[in-house]
């Protein structure tokens, strides 16, 4: 995972200095911005995991964080219906 | 070494711990060990991290619910009132959304969840040890004293501290990575100004927090773990299997205090044949106790007529702990140095 951040950076780096060769910038921030939202998603599963009945994390802790999470919280749940297998994207991400 | 030598020896061991098996005599040692420290002169706080506490019983007051209470000069009790605590909490949460967002009402979805998540099974033992380093980092007592919860909910606890601690790990992980993709993107587009990241100062914190508590319970400086074992087959051996486990957690064991050991004298009264035969047994108990623990043994408290609550008793149990106090310290208590965990 953090190999694949870091080849994520060094290429929006490289990015950059191609932009100077006029490139545009609106498909690597599209990019990343689709890369963050992926992880926004999965953040929230983690979060919210134990609605599906997989208690994840200490929840008296977790709800601090509820608060910030409002916002992602309704399209989390539409796309999370979309998703086939929970926790292989668990296994996959940060196992 | 006796239980008084520990205290004299390694005055930097401020937080005490009576483990054991349920009922044999963790918060009567606790309760009696707060007294003894607060004669000495000593800063004290005796708590009790169990949601079903008992220092109310012992101290023969209603303490809870109603912060630490003075019992007798410097030394002070409390029982935490989690549904209380965790209610407060829930309010909290409710408010800041309400706050951020500025809403009339929390959405049903939230509000639902805040309410499920308050009645998880270990919601009240979270709660609690939340407030215990609320309690700790604020530094206002020489000694803190856990009144424990028996074996099984310590090592439960002990262990979901661990695997909690690989988890807020990853998921921080996890947000720091998050937080590296922002501040890319908000680079490439130079204007978008970038937000600091709430969420992951909250984790940090959460992190910090159970750190806190989880830490002092290993803590080889500054924690000193008693076992209490009482001279009978069953609880022998339970607790060498419990001995076991906390070693595996890394709890530092200071040593053992034998409870409800029948005064062998006795033998040479006139007594009822079923006690003599109760003190034939002890007898191969404690040597067996002296085999497995020998040095490890710091004392032997005596089985006392009745139930030990109310102070007379507690001084009592004090004293056949820790021997009786020759030299009532008069120097004002003073804290040892910030809690720094
Ligand atoms: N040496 C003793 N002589 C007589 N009674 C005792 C002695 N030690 C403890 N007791 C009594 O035994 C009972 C159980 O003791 P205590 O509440 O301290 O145990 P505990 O380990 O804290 O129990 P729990 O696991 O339920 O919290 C109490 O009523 C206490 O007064
Ligand atoms: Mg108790």
């Amino acid at each position: 995972m953090i190999k694949r951040i870091e080849a994520m950076i060094e290429k929006s780096v490289r990015a950059l200095r191609e932009v100077i060769y006029g490139m545009t910038v609106y498909d690597w921030v599209h990019e990343l911005e689709k890369a963050r939202n992926e992880q926004e998603r999965l953040f929230t599963l983690i979060i919210f995991g134990d609605l599906l009945g997989v208690p994840i994390l200490p929840p008296y802790h977790m709800l601090r964080l509820v608060p910030y999470l409002v916002p992602s919280f309704e399209s989390w749940r539409r796309s999370m219906l979309r998703e086939r297998d929970f926790t292989d994207l668990i296994d996959q991400e940060i196992g | 070494m006796s239980l008084a030598n520990i205290f004299e020896e390694y005055p930097e061991r401020r937080y005490i711990m009576f483990g054991g098996k349920g009922g044999l005599g963790k918060t009567t040692f606790s309760a009696a060990t707060a007294y003894h420290l607060a004669k000495s002169g000593h800063r004290v706080l005796v708590f009790s991290v169990d949601p079903q506490a008992s220092l109310s019983d012992i101290f023969e007051r209603d303490i809870f619910g109603k912060g630490p209470v003075e019992i007798v000069p410097n030394l002070f009790a409390q029982e935490i009132d989690a549904d209380q605590h965790i209610r407060a909490y829930q309010d909290e949460i409710r408010q800041k959304i309400l706050d951020m967002y500025g809403m009339e009402e929390v959405p049903e979805e939230i509000e639902s969840y805040i309410q499920a998540a308050a009645a998880e099974p270990a919601m009240e033992e979270s709660a609690i040890f939340d407030q215990v380093v609320d309690i700790v980092v604020a530094a206002e007592y020489d000694y803190y004293i856990y009144d424990l919860v028996p074996l099984g909910h310590a090592l439960y606890y002990l262990s979901m501290a661990s695997v909690y601690d690989e988890w807020i790990d990853k998921i921080t992980d996890l947000r720091e990575e998050m937080e590296e993709y922002s501040k890319v993107a908000s680079l490439i587009q130079r204007d978008k100004e970038l937000e600091e990241d709430m969420i992951l100062q909250e984790l940090l914190d959460i992190k910090y927090r159970i750190n806190t508590s989880s830490s002092i319970l290993t803590d080889k400086e500054k924690t000193a773990f008693f076992f209490v074992i009482i001279p009978e087959e069953m609880a022998l051996i339970d607790t060498l299997k419990a001995a076991d486990l906390f070693a595996k957690y890394d709890v530092p064991l200071s040593g053992y205090v034998v409870n409800r050991v029948i005064p062998p004298g006795l033998a040479q009264q006139n007594i009822p044949e079923y006690l003599r035969n109760r003190l034939k047994m002890q007898e191969g108990h404690l040597a067996r106790i002296d085999e497995l623990f020998g040095e490890q043994v710091l004392a032997q408290i005596p089985e006392f007529e009745r139930d030990v609550t109310g102070l007379p008793m507690i001084e009592k149990m004090a004293e056949a702990m820790f021997g009786s106090i020759t030299e009532p310290t008069t120097a004002p208590s003073k804290s040892v140095e910030g809690a720094n965990p």
